[in-house]
């Protein structure tokens, strides 16, 4: 029974991975340098559709349970849109978008075979809000929501559910530069107004895991409310 | 894989996922009058992929056309088996 965790490295897909093996999971790192992480991972570039697909090949010949797939895979620019240049907004698409659909087309086959799975994607607080200043990110990130919704209502029938966490703001790289007025502000638009961390995020994992959240597909979980 | 072979297989996969028996290469499956929804079509393709493996090639059933009843390799149990067997050959 294993896990696949892209972004696996850093931030939050590291906590995840943390914590979802010291409760005893079985995880399966995936991130675009793998080589210092201490457990069965690979290094790979979500972006990448032919990379994805012999992860998955070899997961599927190895007879690997997937049980669960979390697209914690991600990055930002903290710029306005005006100022972005083509190649940075191409790679927020082709990584946030693009890797989230890759995966999701690549390794659901694999929970579908054993009729059951959670797919647990990411968007962010910057697209129920419009978030200033993350146009590009919230656009690569309000495709994964739609993304969600549809492909939910595509492999329902399978037993897989796929569902999205909308974090606001937490203490992660993708943070860096964002100044603590800033962060602040977008606190205030929560519904609870308290910056929520990386153990907040693992907890609502381990929920979407679990198999008691099995009438729970195809919505995007805002925490801290939105 | 000789198209005769490649029909032989994607029939026997139709009908066991779509409790259909005698069905011939002109048996649709998509569109109406077929004998598969979009998730039988879904499990036909691992069904497929599994068969592939076994005798040591890879299909990939993604496609630009897939639910084209002009071009959809899916037309068809015959059209299936034709891709089927390109792909063993590749």
């Amino acid at each position: 029974m294993t896990v696949i965790i892209t972004g696996a490295s850093r931030g939050l897909g590291a906590a995840i991975a943390e914590r979802l093996i010291s409760n005893g999971n079985d995880v399966f790192g995936i991130a675009r340098n793998a080589d210092q992480l201490l457990y069965d991972s690979v290094s790979c570039d979500v972006s990448s559709y032919e990379s994805l697909k012999a992860v998955a090949k070899r997961l599927r010949q190895e007879k690997r349970e997937i049980t669960g797939l979390v697209n914690a895979a991600g990055i930002a620019a903290m710029n306005l849109a005006l100022t972005t240049t083509e190649a940075s907004t191409q790679k927020i698409l082709q990584t946030n978008l693009a890797g989230t659909i890759y995966c999701c087309q690549h390794f659901a086959p694999l929970m579908i075979r054993r009729g059951a799975g959670a797919i647990i994607n990411f968007s962010t607080i910057a697209v129920a809000i419009g978030l200033k200043g993350e146009s590009i990110y919230a656009a690569s990130k309000a495709g994964v929501e739609g993304f969600s919704r549809s492909f939910a209502r595509e492999v329902s029938d399978f037993g897989l559910r796929v569902n999205c966490i909308a974090p606001g703001p937490i203490d992660t790289d993708l943070l860096n530069g964002v100044s603590d007025e800033q962060i602040q502000r977008i606190v205030a638009q929560q519904v609870i107004t308290t910056q929520h961390t990386k153990d907040d995020i693992c907890d609502l994992i381990e929920v979407l895991l679990d198999p008691r959240s099995n009438s729970l597909s195809g919505q995007v979980l805002h925490v801290g409310g939105a | 894989m000789e198209y005769a072979d490649a029909v032989n297989i994607v029939r026997e996969k139709v009908e066991e996922l779509s409790n259909c028996s005698n069905l011939s290469e002109e048996t649709q499956l998509i569109g109406d009058g077929s004998v598969m929804d979009s998730m039988k079509l879904v499990e036909l393709c691992l069904a497929l992929e599994d068969e592939a493996t076994e005798v040591g090639f890879e299909f990939d059933w993604t496609s630009e056309s897939a639910m084209s009843r002009a071009r959809s390799m899916f037309r068809t149990v015959g059209s299936l088996a034709t891709e089927y067997a390109a792909q063993s050959e590749k």
